[in-house]
């Protein structure tokens, strides 16, 4: 389903752009509504004052003409007095006496002498005021003819209003037009500004997403993006930023490979005193040969000794080498590697009396892409971490199960639970930064499952403890699953 | 000319005046008469007979007329036959061209100077004239209309059509619905040509000179009848300057006018050939209309 249209979706040089267009818009809608009411104020004034000298010039002509109904007289003023050059003028003016019949008409033939002015006429004037149509483009103006006091008939004008009109309209015209293209440049103008403003935010922008992906660079303090000393500032503290990034990362990575060397020291440690615990049984082996070696069955006996320990040695020094040999970091994940931390880290459990149970749900056939070195360094480390947070003789667990596009591990202690920094450490937000005091085990756990796109989960375990499992997503390789 | 006959046709002037035009004409009487001897200038009165609108023209005649008699020229111009006559019977002016009609009935206070001579006669004709599309072919056709008359003391713009009226036996006061005094001939033709009149009577050689102006104007309008040839409106004097060596002298520019550069000018403004000596018979047609509707006017 589609997100309903938010403008906070629109860029922010849009928006800006259309702003400042809105507001144009808003302002020329306003100016224009104050410029036409103006206009059509001082129009409405003219056009009454205009005709009000006509018609009182008509009716100071007239009146005599019109107590002796000379229609003549009458004709012959109107066609005197029409003006010509004003900007609107009379069209048809009629003069009629006090009893409403026409004495004379500019036009004659449409309103003749002695005739009645239609009804329907006479309804298109309002009193003593103008009164502008604008549909038919005219003007109407009624004025009582007095003569000492008294009314003796009636001037009916009609104008032609076209002109006044045509300038409202031309000035409206003229008025969105300029807007419209004052508008467009502001809103142009408004467009390049932001642009130009924003230009290094996009930059840096670009720059942070790129640092998302990891591949983080330095912008050219010097280039032609940081005009300005804002800019400058900004993409020096980013700058800064990336260094003290790098640094942290390198510190990461020096740390992790210094835990990376403890934990190998520790289980060095561990190994030779495995070794070393063999060693004197091996050495009395060694001397029982020597001295009653001509016994066979003491021989034998001896022979036998030295034969398991040294299997045990044997076996020791694979897991290790399984484990810190370059060139197996790299290799896909087997089966092999589960039993070989199980080897790696049984030094560690027998000082401890622990048991570490082995499940693998894993086919003989079965291969994955992911690479052993990783998930062999983030098994070790929880593996070592659930036998230090265990009690003695504690069972501990290391299950593998397989789904179709997912594997997990889950490493089960008998601890009385992870603190809550463990946890978040885990399952939160990754923490690119260090932690400070102990938990590096556990914080280059989550490292390792952010690289690998896996997902960690903390769950109680049944009997006392918690479980710590790893899922991680992988593409099963074909030809050697259809080989199996 | 004596005070009674002017108080008589000062009467007359007063009967038909609705304003206090005619007691303004015997005001000026005595103090006009005085002012139009004293001087040495030469006052000269026209019509609406004339396209007197014209600045031009009445320019060019005032020239004309200055450097043939040697008088200092002024126009004199007036709305009506009415004032006209009043200003040339009481002496105020000179010398006026007045219509056929004053002058049948001022006779004996006036005298002919002279005649303009229009297509080389001394004769001109009235017009009834509708729209352009109006369906009418005689005065009978004419019933309810506006019609307008171009002055209730002109000839050709009210006595003849009020004559054929009188023919007919039509009154005025029914057979038209309204009629309008315009003054002036063209605006007679105005009056028709906007439709605000729908029949009037105006002047012939107005009209044709008119339609030659004015064609936009007066195809608007078409002549319904024409009336018989009668006298072209004359150039007269009062009796009392008859005989003047100021009058002599402006008959005798009027006379050459023809016959001199500036002159021929004068009437080509005019639309003229020339001026010509009054001959009296010309203006027995207007006064036998006269005569005949002594009665009723």
């Amino acid at each position: 389903m589609s997100r309903p249209f938010s403008l906070l979706r629109i860029p922010l040089i849009w928006r800006v752009t259309l702003a400042v267009a809105l507001l144009m818009i808003l302002v020329s809608a306003v100016i224009t509504e104050r410029v036409l009411n103006r206009l059509g104020t001082i129009q409405q004034i003219y056009l009454q004052s205009t005709a009000d000298s006509y018609v009182n010039g008509v009716n100071a002509s007239i009146s005599s003409s019109v107590i002796n109904e000379d229609s003549w007289e009458i004709f012959d003023v109107l066609e005197r007095l029409k003006p010509t050059n004003t900007a609107i003028v009379p069209i048809q003016t009629i003069v009629t006496n006090k009893a409403g019949t026409i004495l004379a008409a500019t036009d004659p033939v449409k309103h003749p002498s002695l005739s009645q002015l239609p009804e329907d006429l006479i309804s298109q004037f309002s009193s003593t005021a103008i009164r502008i149509s604008s549909e038919s483009a005219l003007a109407f103006l009624e004025r009582d003819i007095q003569y000492q006091d008294k009314k003796i008939g009636k001037i009916y004008t009609v104008f032609d209003a076209k002109t006044l009109l045509n300038e409202r309209k031309e000035v409206l015209t003229t008025l969105i037009l300029t807007n419209a293209l004052v508008t467009a440049l502001l809103a142009f103008g408004g467009f390049l500004t932001v642009r130009r403003m924003l230009r290094p935010l996009q930059t840096l922008e670009s720059h942070m997403i790129e640092a998302v992906d990891g591949k983080a660079q330095k912008i050219l303090v010097g280039s032609s993006l940081a005009r300005n000393w804002e800019a400058r500032r900004l993409f020096r503290a980013y700058n800064s930023l990336i260094e003290a990034d790098e640094q942290r990362r390198e510190l990461s990575f020096k740390l992790a490979e210094e835990e990376r060397l403890a934990s190998l020291g520790r289980l060095s440690s561990v190994m030779a005193h495995e070794i070393n615990n063999p060693l004197g049984g091996l050495l009395n082996a060694v001397d029982t040969i020597r001295k009653h070696g001509a016994n066979a069955q003491i021989r034998d006996r001896s022979v036998d000794l030295l034969e398991r320990g040294l299997q045990g040695i044997a076996e020791v020094v694979r897991g290790a080498l399984a484990t810190y040999r370059p060139d197996r970091q790299s290799r896909p994940l087997g089966e092999g590697d589960f039993h070989d931390v199980k080897m790696l880290i049984s030094p560690e459990l027998r000082q401890r009396n622990q048991k570490l149970d082995l499940e693998t749900d894993w086919d003989s056939g079965f291969a994955c892409n992911l690479p052993s070195g990783p998930v062999r360094q983030a098994m070790t480390n929880l593996l070592l971490n659930a036998s230090a947070a265990s009690y003695d003789h504690a069972d501990l667990l290391l299950k593998v199960k397989r789904s179709a596009d997912r594997l997990q591990i889950e490493v089960g202690d008998r601890g009385g639970g992870l603190p809550i920094e463990s946890v978040k450490m885990l399952t939160g937000q990754i923490e690119k930064s260090l932690p400070a005091g102990k938990g590096l085990g556990l914080w280059v756990v989550r490292q390792i499952a952010s690289e690998l796109d896996a997902k960690l989960e903390v769950t109680p375990r049944a009997g006392g403890g918690s479980i710590i499992s790893m899922a991680l997503p992988i593409e099963v390789k074909p030809e050697i699953e259809n080989a199996a | 000319m004596g005070e009674l006959a002017l108080m008589r046709k000062s009467t007359w002037l007063s009967r038909r005046s609705f304003t206090g035009g005619g007691a303004s004409c015997l005001f000026f009487g005595n103090l006009g008469a005085s002012k139009a001897a004293q001087d040495n200038s030469l006052r000269f009165g026209l019509t609406p007979v004339f396209l007197n609108n014209d600045l031009q023209l009445l320019e060019t005649l005032k020239s004309y007329l200055e450097t043939a008699t040697g008088y200092s020229v002024e126009l004199v111009s007036r709305r009506t036959y009415q004032e006209v006559t009043a200003l040339l019977i009481s002496g105020q002016v000179d010398g006026a061209w007045i219509c056929g009609y004053p002058y049948i009935q001022f006779k004996d206070d006036l005298e002919l100077l002279a005649v303009p001579e229009w297509n080389g006669k001394q004769l001109y004709q009235s017009y009834l004239i509708v729209g352009t599309d109006r369906n009418a072919d005689d005065i009978t056709d004419l019933r309810n209309d506006i019609h307008a008359f171009s002055d209730p003391d002109s000839n050709s713009g009210f006595l003849v059509t009020r004559s054929l009226m009188f023919e007919h036996g039509f009154q005025p006061e029914t057979f038209f619905r309204k009629t309008l005094y315009t003054y002036g001939h063209r605006n007679v033709i105005r009056a028709v040509a906007s439709g605000l009149a729908q029949s009037g009577s105006v002047d012939g050689y107005v009209w044709e000179v008119m339609l030659e102006m004015e064609p936009e104007l007066v195809s608007r309008t078409r002549i319904l009848r024409k009336s018989q040839w009668l006298g072209f409106p004359p150039i007269a004097t009062s009796v009392k300057f008859a005989g003047s060596q100021k009058i002599h002298l402006l008959q005798t520019a009027l006379i050459d006018m023809a016959n001199n550069a500036q002159g021929r000018q004068v009437l080509e403004l005019f639309k003229l050939t020339g001026f010509g000596l009054p001959q009296e018979a010309n203006f027995d047609g207007i006064a036998q209309m006269v005569s005949k509707l002594r009665e009723v006017l």
